[in-house]
């Protein structure tokens, strides 16, 4: 039956009603003539037609609801019922649906960011097909490590998967030739970058196979963002020359608006693309141990499927072990993982996005517990109107339905002001969401949504009408309209029924704070953590001073230029009124600015002197090339021996400074101090001397720890990179004019960027966290109070119900203590009931949450214990106040009642 | 609620359905028909014939309209649609198979 003919047909309800009441008339009419025909007078031949029909009102409404437009015309009526029920009641309905619309907001709110980042396939043409490829040296526990051109083509030809691969490099690029020097993230990749992953171009065209060149071609191809911001969406931009670290490039085509490089950038989006063969000038020749390459993206032939595809690469790697012995030391065993794209880009997040889903939906379903507790109190008031239905020929499935319409009604209600709630405000929340989440721009409200958000509606809808529909269905007849009048006591099956809703009730709260609380005792260890450093008082900015692919275009080339302009510009800092310290480094703590750790660490292979060639393999430390007051600046603290001075400059001994990690990873029963590295395998290098050891320093965020760290002085090893840290009291955002002044008075063509204070970035590091604990510490208590709420609601009736009863004893000579325990007993028992249940599903699944802890154990004592004694002790204070009432029961009054 | 199980209401429909095939009739009509034919056996109840009437209606096995009944009573007539026809042959297939499939059952037992 098409939409249409059904609305047609609610238009017909009048005549169907006629129809069928004359159709069944006729009927009784013709059996009555028939039975006077057959010789019984007529009454009797009435009496036996109509004796036939049985009840021949249920007979009407069956056969109408038998069309269509009588269904309709039942679910019109409940509804209109229904509405009046909720209208009569107006403080219980809008309760109802103002924590309805609540719950199933935050439920599409989060669900949208789910939906988005976790469930919707990359916006690439066959994005199953699409990988991730890791290089990886299990034997000396490093993953992710880098790859040459010679096994980049081992992938394309000798593997046999792959329908394209290409190489990614993403990094920081200076962006001239417009208005203001920007500094932005560049993707350097194969001529097939674009084929690979499907693209088509806004305008102009995309670099392709037939522009290999193999070195560079300087060919870019520029994002939407960029060609508006610095184009103004110039329809004439093809063909114009862009500047990238100095470098001339041709631009040649606009990427789509919603283009998105699938992968980690230092900050933003990628902006501009360039294509590169890997294997000619700026690149050193392609020899299998030159390992230059950081990361690649795969696309799978059709019909190959992942695991088959992981089978033939791990015995690829096996056979390429066993060609080239000298390139892979027996002890690495090198070998090659892929991955699904999509997991590469959201697996990090999946942890805390699901915990959260998990999160609103336990307070949806609390909420709805809620909902239920007083739907039944409703009902039970209701016994009598429902018990007279019953008894005028109601069947029971008609008022479970009845039942069930108006809760259906209160559900879509409270959902759909949730949704509207929740489209409404989705920007305004996104605005909360930790920024480094990947894929934030392709949240939005979409039918999926809509339909988890309907899902969940009907959900909460059935969960709070179900039980008292069937509640109220089960009422015996002679019961309710023999005691219906006068509350009697505590009937025992709508207890139970009540008992149960608050038992999960407690259990769900109870499940939330052990997860909030977790994820809380997280956020305040990661920030107790001692950073190794004083964050207060020090602004930092960064630069870059970009690598061309023309040395000669390069005006910083070599040590004595770098330090010369590292000199000027510590100089220049300095000279900044409120200044009192200046520095220098390639890497800020925290965040690790250095762009060649995108994504991870850039960590360098390095000899140690007096240690056998053959173990350099597995010897590994994070660079970081720093000026002579730097560890002042942080307020590190030097261990032994002595930080760098300005005499520490090119042509004296090389020096260097270790942290304590890297002290007890590779001096574990030696004095460091004094001992030599050299970085790379390169033995023309010199030897570098350790001449200072300092406690560590947090470089890659508060969570992780133990990685090892070497400090060189940057006027003995210059860096491209370079971030100033400042000690001052003035905020950054007035020292940002004069540090981008200072520094463009020395070169206009440098950009300055991420100007902000060390408190700042500390605090960003922790944004992601903080959102989540905040975010499920918030649902926790809201939960504690909808559960205390709850238990005080259920003991206030039951001691209402049981006031009589509560008379008697008390009359009998039961002490006022008795009449405290009794009630409070029940609440204790309910409460111990909920939080044991709670405990154990907490207990068998906090390891999930594992990846999204530090310095706690899932399994933590404290929360373990804290957790339900705290909801214990409010569900005490919950009943505390029922009993209390239930003590001051006149006895006289109450059996005067009765 | 009255007892429906599914094959009371197949076989209700299969009873009509063939009732129909002789003709258009009203509900009273088939009561009739199928009692008589039956030798009494077989007594449909108005309860589930009328709602089952409808149902038929519905999913357009038969179509309905007003007419007058032999002794001039108005009285709403029931015909076989195409469809119906279709119904008939495939329940009237079922059931054959139905009770040879008894049939041999209890053939079998003796």
């Amino acid at each position: 039956m098409s939409l249409l003919s059904r609305l047609a047909g609610l238009l017909k309800i009048r005549r169907l009603e006629r129809d069928v009441e004359e159709e069944l008339r006729a009927h009784l009419e013709m059996r009555a003539q028939d039975n006077v025909a057959a010789g019984m007078s007529p009454q009797e031949a009435r009496y036996d037609a109509q004796r036939r029909f049985g009840n021949s009102t249920l007979l009407k409404e069956d056969t109408r609801a038998m069309d269509i437009v009588g269904w309709i015309e039942t679910t019109g009526q409940d509804l209109r019922y229904a509405a009046r029920m909720l209208r009569r009641s107006p403080g219980f309905t809008i309760v109802a649906i103002l924590t309805l619309a609540l719950g199933v907001g935050a439920n599409t709110a989060i669900f949208s960011i789910v939906n988005a980042v976790l469930l919707h396939s990359l916006p690439y043409p066959d994005p199953d097909r699409l990988v991730r490829i890791f290089f990886n040296e299990p034997g000396v526990g490093l993953r992710d490590v880098r790859f040459s051109k010679p096994e980049l083509d081992d992938l394309l030809t000798r593997a046999g998967v792959f329908e394209d691969v290409s190489p990614i490099y993403e990094g920081s690029e200076n962006l001239t030739g417009v208005k203001q020097p920007e500094r932005i993230d560049g993707v350097n990749g194969s001529f097939s970058y674009f084929s690979m992953l499907g693209v088509i171009p806004q305008i102009g065209r995309l670099f392709g196979p037939q522009d290999f060149a193999p070195g560079f071609a300087p060919l870019a191809v520029i994002s939407d963002g960029l060609w508006r911001r610095a184009y103004g969406a110039d329809p004439n931009v093809l063909g114009r020359t862009i500047r990238i670290d100095g470098d001339p490039f041709t631009i040649i085509g606009v990427l789509p608006r919603g283009f998105r490089h699938p992968g980690p950038t230092t900050s933003g989006d990628a902006e501009v693309f360039c294509p590169f063969g890997f294997s000619a000038d700026p690149f050193p020749p392609p020899m299998r141990g030159t390992r230059i390459l950081k990361s690649g993206i795969g696309r799978l032939k059709p019909g190959v499927t992942l695991k088959q595809a992981q089978a033939r690469l791990t015995t690829m790697a096996a056979e390429l072990r066993h060609d080239f012995p000298t390139d892979y030391p027996p002890q690495a065993q090198w070998t090659i993982e892929i991955q699904p794209l999509q997991e590469t880009l959201v697996g990090k997040v999946r942890p805390m996005l699901l915990v959260l889903l998990g999160a609103v939906i336990l307070i949806v379903f609390i909420v709805s517990l809620n909902i239920a507790n007083l739907l039944l109190a409703r009902a039970s008031g209701r016994q009598q109107e429902m018990a007279v239905r019953l008894a005028l020929g109601a069947s029971r499935g008609r008022l479970v339905r009845q039942m069930l319409t108006e809760s259906m009604l209160l559900s879509l209600i409270g959902g759909a002001a949730g949704i509207a709630t929740a489209a409404g405000t989705l920007g305004f929340i996104l605005r909360y969401v930790p920024s480094n989440l990947p894929r934030l721009n392709e949240v939005r409200i979409d039918w999926v949504v809509l339909a988890f958000a309907l899902l969940i509606s009907i959900l909460t809808g059935l969960v709070f009408g179900l039980a008292p529909a069937l509640h109220s269905a089960k009422v015996a007849l002679y019961a309710a309209i023999r005691e219906g009048s006068v509350g009697s006591g505590y009937g025992t099956k709508t207890g139970r029924l009540r008992d149960v809703l608050i038992v999960s009730e407690l259990a769900f709260a109870v499940i939330l704070m052990v997860g909030a609380g977790l994820l809380l005792r997280t956020l305040r260890d990661l920030l107790q953590e001692n950073p190794g450093f004083s964050p207060t008082q020090v602004v930092t900015a960064n630069t870059w001073l970009g690598v061309p692919n023309d040395p000669k275009a390069d005006p910083y080339l070599g040590i004595p230029g770098k330090a010369a302009f590292d000199r000027e510009l510590l100089r220049r800092m300095k000279a900044i009124p409120g200044v009192e310290l200046a520095a220098i480094t390639s890497a800020l703590p925290i965040t690790n600015s250095n762009p060649n750790a995108v994504g991870g660490l850039a960590m360098e292979g390095l000899a140690i002197q007096d240690r056998p060639v053959e173990s350099s393999q597995d010897l590994r430390a994070e660079r970081i090339r720093i000026s002579p007051d730097y560890f002042k600046v942080l307020q590190a603290t030097l261990l032994r021996g002595r930080s760098f001075t300005e005499g520490d400059e090119n042509g004296k001994q090389p020096v260097a400074i270790i942290d304590e990690s890297t002290a007890r990873k590779y001096w574990p029963d030696r004095e460091p101090l004094g001992r030599q590295v050299r970085f790379g395998k390169d033995p023309t290098q010199p030897w570098i001397t350790i001449v200072g050891i300092i406690k560590d320093i947090k470089n890659e965020g508060l969570d992780i720890d133990g990685v090892p760290h070497i400090f060189v002085s940057v006027y003995q090893d210059p860096s491209k990179q370079v971030s100033v840290a400042l000690r001052t009291s003035l905020p950054a955002n007035l020292l940002e004019p004069q540090i981008r002044h200072e520094i463009q008075s020395i070169d206009p063509g440098l950009p300055v960027f991420n100007v902000v204070s060390m408190n700042d970035i500390l605090d960003r590091s922790l944004a992601s966290r903080r959102f989540s604990a905040d975010l499920v510490g918030a649902f926790a208590g809201l939960a504690v109070l909808l559960a205390s709420i709850g238990i005080y609601g259920l003991l206030a009736y039951m001691v209402g119900q049981r006031s009589r009863e509560i008379g008697l004893r008390l009359a009998l000579g039961a002490q006022r203590a008795d009449v405290l325990r009794l009630v409070m007993g029940r609440g204790v028992v309910l409460a111990g009931l909920g939080i044991a249940a709670g405990m154990i599903f907490s207990a068998s699944t906090a390891s999930t949450m594992a990846s999204l802890l530090y310095g706690v154990r899932p399994h933590d004592p404290a929360v373990f214990l804290v957790a339900p004694l705290l909801l214990l002790i409010v569900a005490l204070l919950a009943s505390y106040i029922p009993a209390w009432r239930a003590t001051k029961v006149d006895p006289i009054a109450a059996l005067r009642e009765a | 609620m009255k007892p429906k199980s599914d094959v009371l209401q197949g076989t209700l429909a299969l009873l009509v359905l063939k009732t129909l095939e002789r003709g258009a009739m009203h509900g009273y009509g088939i009561t009739l028909h199928i009692q008589r034919v039956s030798s009494e056996v077989l007594r449909v109840e108005e309860g589930s014939l009328y709602p089952a009437l409808h149902r038929m209606e519905q999913d357009g096995w038969i179509s309905a309209a007003w007419g007058v009944s032999e002794n001039n009573r108005r009285a709403r007539y029931y015909q076989l649609t195409a469809k119906g026809r279709k119904q008939l042959a495939e329940e009237e297939k079922n059931w054959a198979r139905l009770t040879a499939a008894v049939g041999s059952v209890l053939q079998f037992a003796q």
